[in-house]
């Protein structure tokens, strides 16, 4: 088992070191200068500018810039705002905490959701499984920002009591919080909850048509014990997979999500920085996330070689 | 995201195959003549302001106004270039530097995979849209820039789906007759092996544009679209959000529009997949 870790996280490293020259290399890419876009302004002196370039290390060559910047990343320094200058690591955690909640909501609903549906899908056949199938199709075409976008629509026009814009700090008043997450998470988990559907029904399938179902059912075992014992627990395993394999959609779509319904979490921030052009911090929020993503991925694997046996890291 | 669907499951009637198709065919025609016919279908110019702001349908508008008084049918007629245009020639890259690589790949093998697949696996790390507004935020949003971030970020999926069939294809025995009578490597890549992956890539190409239609609108809807004041759904469908309570019409025109797109796409890839038997063996 810890033998599967390492091997998974030592997979990481070249991917990490990959992941930090594409961040390092867009800030660089810049259109225009860094340091007039650190100051903010064109209409500077050579002498000022010259200073900037100097506080910002970019005066020296690039590699050494890289790795002066990768130093600054181990100790937790992301660089600082550009608009309001304080650190940007201590701006981003509380509002990664936030999206946090918000997209394990939506994981949580879309796993419900999908689960439920897929295995009706599966076991009532016909008619149930035509419309399942209808629907995620349907579903897996309308985006999450336009699932969003109708429900704020449809609940200014027909409930504008509602209030679905009032988000609420989860320590002030916690059920408040939860309240006004669940529109956000439910219009982030639908689509996500298509591929859940998807790959249950089609695991329930193939976990029905296997001889142990059939030796349970010849034992006289009752359909609902069989559900239960047999189908769920096996289809359940890459039911997990699948849902922490979407953890990179649910986090692309909160920031379209956090928008819509302005929640303060990673998403709007990140929104707010490309309209200020505040290059730090999207440099930083697509690296978290980028590390979070692999993380994840990393976890599920683990899982995954956990809870079956067959999978094996030589 | 939109991904292939999983196997496990009969194959659907013949007769139904086709019409599936045959429905996906009907829809991306009817967009493409749609778009490609628009300056000349819109019935007002789309970036022209009216006094006549956020009317409701009329016989003039059939889709009312947004809030400068545009058309918003002929917007969205119009926008349909811009983002069709963006999605097909940045989908048709991904398409063309996918081959390249996962035929290299696959077909070569050793380091020359090695290094490939690792590099693709770094630009995989990230989540797709989340590196999409990076580079664009970058670049500076235009059109050029929006096709190369997306024909970037869609490289590695098509790149896999290329090389998968390509190892098991270059081991098959019409591949070594071919050699064995000296026909080189390159032709026998191109003209023996390319053919017989062509079902998959077909497949993985009606879903990317799917996709695309999805990561072109969400960022023009993030505000880091093709430059105002030419329309594009994304744009058209974040506009009207501060008066959609006024002016319902203006928030479901753009949104019907991505939502047909998309579905065209889903409907083509599926309608492939049944016809060409991809993933049921």
């Amino acid at each position: 088992m810890t033998r599967i870790v390492l091997v998974r996280l030592a997979w990481m490293l070249p991917i990490l070191f990959g992941v930090s020259v594409v961040a390092f290399a867009l800030m660089r890419a810049l259109p225009g200068d860094f340091a007039q876009a650190a100051a903010g302004t064109t209409d500077l002196s050579p002498e000022a500018l010259d200073t900037i370039r100097r506080g910002l290390g970019l005066d020296k060559p690039i590699w050494a810039q890289y790795l002066l910047w990768l130093g600054g990343l181990a100790s937790g320094d992301f660089g600082s705002s550009f608009v309001t200058h304080k650190p940007v690591l201590g701006e981003l955690l509380p509002r990664l905490a936030v999206t946090a909640e918000l997209t394990l909501m939506a994981g949580a609903m879309a796993m419900v959701l999908g689960v439920f549906t897929g295995l009706a899908s599966a076991r009532l056949r016909g008619r149930t499984d035509w419309f399942v199938r209808g629907f995620n199709g349907l579903l897996l075409a309308v985006p999450n920002f336009v699932v969003a976008t109708l429900i704020v629509l449809l609940a200014g026009l027909y409930f504008p009591e509602l209030g679905i814009f009032n988000y609420t700090p989860f320590f002030t008043d916690p059920l408040g919080n939860l309240g006004s997450m669940l529109l956000p998470a439910f219009a982030l988990a639908l689509a996500v909850s298509v591929t859940i559907s998807e790959n249950t029904r089609a695991a329930v399938l193939e976990v029905s048509s296997q001889d142990f179902v059939m030796v349970a059912r010849a034992k006289g075992l009752r359909p609902g014990a069989i559900l239960r014992n047999y189908l769920v627990r096996n289809a359940l395993t890459p039911v997990i997979t699948v849902t922490g394999l979407q953890l990179a959609s649910l986090l692309g779509g909160s920031i379209l999500i956090e928008t819509i319904f302005t929640i303060p979490g990673m998403g709007q921030y990140l929104f707010d920085s490309i309209t200020s052009r505040d290059y730090p911090v999207i440099q930083a929020i697509v690296l978290v996330a980028a590390v979070i993503v692999l993380l994840v991925n990393v976890l599920v694997d683990v899982a995954y070689a956990r809870v079956d046996a067959r999978v094996s890291y030589g | 995201m939109v991904e292939a669907r999983p196997v496990a499951e009969a194959p659907a009637p013949r007769k139904r195959r086709h019409l599936l198709l045959a429905l996906g065919v009907v829809m991306l025609v009817t967009m493409l003549l749609v778009t490609a016919f628009g300056p000349w279908i819109a019935p007002y110019d789309a970036i022209a302001t009216s006094p006549n702001s956020l009317a409701g349908p009329s016989a003039e508008h059939w889709l009312g106004t947004d809030s400068i008084g545009r058309d918003v049918l002929s917007r969205l007629i119009i926008g349909g270039r811009t983002t069709l245009l963006i999605t097909f020639v940045a989908v048709s890259l991904a398409v063309a530097a996918g081959l390249v690589l996962g035929l290299v790949s696959g077909y070569v093998g050793g380091l020359a995979d090695e290094l490939i697949m690792r590099a693709l696996d770094i630009v995989f790390a990230f989540p797709v849209f989340l590196l999409a507004i990076a580079v664009v935020a970058a670049l500076g949003p235009t059109v050029p820039n929006l096709i190369l971030t997306i024909a970037i970020v869609y490289t590695p999926i098509m790149a896999r789906v290329v090389r998968a069939p390509v190892l098991s294809v270059k081991r098959w025995d019409h591949v070594e007759a071919a050699r064995s009578v000296g026909v080189g490597e390159l032709r026998i890549a191109i003209v023996h092996v390319l053919p017989m992956v062509v079902s998959p890539i077909l497949v993985q190409t009606s879903l990317t544009l799917a996709n695309t239609i999805f990561t072109v609108t969400a960022l023009s809807f993030l505000g880091i679209g093709p430059p105002p004041p030419d329309p594009n759904w994304g744009g058209m469908l974040s506009e009207a959000r501060q008066f959609m309570e006024l002016a319902p019409l203006t928030v479901i025109g753009p949104a019907a529009a991505i939502v047909f797109a998309t579905l065209t796409f889903i409907v083509l890839a599926n309608g492939l997949r049944d016809l060409l038997d991809v993933g049921s063996h």
